[in-house]
């Protein structure tokens, strides 16, 4: 539309020029044509005037009425050599006018002979020259070659003017269809732009609309999170702690087994040892092996299991607990970790060095301290014994989060290790040192919890080192976690 | 009028029968020998405690110590003690609380309400037995009163 539009205007310009040109071209014709009638009709009366002061000289023999002749006679020559220009190499004028030239030539001649020889005052004889009517021929002659080249300069000046008049109207034509032309493109135009907009702003609507619903099935999403961790969160809490009250009875049951078996123990060592009964040594070998053994596997059992209860409540309460934001001097808590095992790293021959400055932040306090205590205390407790531990401590800003890494030149973590080990219950390498797999599960949950994350990096046999990023800010969402167990 | 703490009676609200056995020979070793009656639901408990009518007035003239557990299957130990201390009858019955929750807002709300003693169960045995046996000492030589009639 607007490219067809665009030739149409183009076509227009084209054709309103190439109209004006010719418009050019004709007026230039036009006005070389009544020149030249102008100059045509300025010989003639020319001519006229020198015969006219001629005669009045010859009638009246009185001297003034040669001023005329004169003053045409000078002009003559100036009007042919006019005519001469405007003919403008146009083959059949020019043969006119030098026909005129000629007879103008002769004309003068015959009155320059005629008012010479009436000078000389010889009256008679340039009367007989009058008489011949050679003159009077010449004038005809003159006349006659004039109206050849007004005639036809009369016709084309007529024929011209009708072209130019048609011009005119061709050229009216065209400006009207242009303007009609340009009043329906601005109006296309101006149709196009309202529909775009239309649509622009339907278009806007439908985004605002989609965004709306979007921001509401975000918010319900979270919403749904939320209620999903709340639920896990009272489901740790309600089986760890429905948990614990059978553990009481396993315990408590064992306990009364075993002061059963003590009593029983001293009663048969009270008897003398009967050597030939196999039942009697049956039931002593079972009094003082067999069931201390079981009672002794029962006791590890349910004290292990004692302590994973004990650690998922732990973590489930960790994870209600309500977080309270404030500036902390990272250097300061860092420091305070570092000086509670001093103790135990120097009994070890290790080092722990906190290097350089360190960011501060807005966070939870007591959160940080238990993430950096449990590093720490791994840390210490899988060290190398082959070689002096030293631990490190790191902070660094990176955009809106700063990186803190506690690094070790401890036994490592193979790789396949690198994840499970924050999982609950996971351990990894040589189980020689106490412990549940609890430490990292809880490292991650509480950082997880100041919207952070926790990885590591480790070679075996080299040490590891846990990197934690933190925003510099904690900000919490306004819904916090309703249970608070 | 106080009464010989021989003729009190411990009314324990327990669901497990494990703990409830526990607690009684425990509670024996000690040296106890009053009546123990036990409850291992909330709703028979109270029928015991505030008669058919639920006014209270069927404990008129007892003098009852009661070991309340909070983890019941029909209702929470804190609806019983609120109840108790609401009703003019019973409002003076000591309670203790004998629960395996820890949580520190729970056992503040249980004194607000007016629970006398909260002792969480221990769960090592060993602790568990020392505490049992020292309250069974302990409500040896505490004075129960009788209720009003």
């Amino acid at each position: 539309m607007l490219l067809a539009a665009a030739v149409t205007l183009l076509a227009i310009v084209v054709m309103s020029g190439w109209l004006a040109d010719s418009t050019r071209q004709y007026s230039r014709s036009l006005s070389r044509m009544t020149a030249l009638r102008v100059a045509a009709g300025t010989l003639l009366s020319q001519l006229q005037d020198a015969e006219i002061g001629q005669r009045g000289y010859l009638v009246t023999e009185d001297r003034r009425y040669l001023k005329p002749y004169e003053a045409a006679d000078a002009a003559v020559e100036t009007t042919i050599t006019r005519l001469r220009e405007l003919v403008d190499g146009n083959a059949d004028e020019l043969r006119i006018v030098d026909r005129l030239a000629v007879l103008a030539a002769d004309k003068r001649e015959e009155l320059a002979e005629t008012i010479a020889l009436m000078k000389a005052g010889r009256r008679d004889e340039s009367l007989a020259i009058v008489r011949t009517g050679r003159g009077m021929s010449l004038m005809d002659d003159a006349r006659r070659s004039l109206a050849d080249l007004i005639t036809p300069a009369d016709a084309q000046l007529e024929t011209q003017l009708g072209a130019l008049t048609g011009q005119a109207r061709i050229s009216g034509w065209v400006a009207n269809l242009g303007g009609l032309f340009i009043l329906l493109v601005v109006g296309g135009a101006v149709w196009i732009a309202l529909s775009y907009t239309r649509a622009l702003m339907q278009a806007q609507r439908a985004i605002q609309a989609l965004n709306d619903s979007l921001e509401q099935r975000v918010s319900e999403r979270t919403m749904e999170l939320q209620r999903a961790n709340d639920e896990i969160q009272r489901f740790a809490y309600i089986v760890s702690h429905d948990l614990r009250a059978p553990l009481v009875n396993v315990m408590g049951f064992t306990s009364e087994l075993e002061a059963g078996l003590a009593s029983v123990t001293a009663d048969l060592d009270r008897r003398p040892a009967d050597g030939g009964d196999p039942t009697a040594t049956e039931a002593r070998r079972a009094v003082t092996e067999d069931m201390p053994e079981a009672i002794g596997f029962i006791r590890t059992s349910t004290t292990k299991m004692d302590r994973l209860i004990n650690a998922i409540l732990a973590l489930s309460r960790q994870g209600s607990r309500t977080l309270s934001p404030e500036p902390v001097s990272m250097r300061a808590l860092l420091e305070n970790a570092a000086a509670s095992f001093r103790h135990r790293a120097s009994e070890l021959g290790c080092t722990i060095d906190i290097a350089g400055p360190l960011p501060s932040l807005v966070s939870d306090r007591l959160a940080l301290e238990q993430v950096f205590g449990n590093l720490l205390d791994n840390a210490i407790k899988y060290l190398d014994p082959t070689r002096p531990g030293r631990i490190a401590i790191r902070g660094r800003a990176e955009a809106d989060r700063l990186v803190f890494e506690v690094a070790d030149n401890g036994r490592g973590i193979a790789p396949q290790d690198h994840e499970r080990i924050f999982e609950l219950f996971r351990r990894s390498g040589v189980q020689d040192r106490p412990g549940e797999g609890i430490g990292l599960a809880y490292v991650r949950t509480l950082v997880r919890r100041l919207q952070g994350d926790v990885t590591v990096d480790s070679v075996p046999g080299q040490g590891s080192v846990f990197r934690i990023s933190l925003p510099d800010i904690l900000a919490l969402p306004s819904e916090k976690p309703a249970h608070d167990a | 009028m106080m009464r010989d703490p021989q003729t009190v009676c411990i009314v324990m609200i327990e669901d497990d029968e494990g703990h409830a056995r526990l607690i009684e020979k425990n509670i024996r070793r000690a040296g106890v020998t009053n009546e123990i009656v036990p409850f291992t639901d909330g709703t028979s408990a109270l029928a015991y405690l505030f008669g058919p009518d639920g006014t209270g007035q069927e404990s008129a003239g007892r003098a009852l110590l009661i070991l309340l557990d909070l983890n019941l299957p029909d209702m929470t130990g804190v609806d019983i003690l609120s109840k108790l201390k609401a009703n003019p009858y019973t409002k003076r019955f000591p309670v203790v609380v004998l629960t395996t929750t820890d949580d520190r807002q729970e056992i503040q709300r249980c004194y607000d309400i007016g629970a006398n003693v909260y002792i969480t169960k221990p769960v090592n045995y060993e602790s568990f037995a020392t505490a049992i046996r020292q309250l069974g000492l302990f409500f040896s030589v505490i004075q129960v009163p009788e209720a009003e009639a």
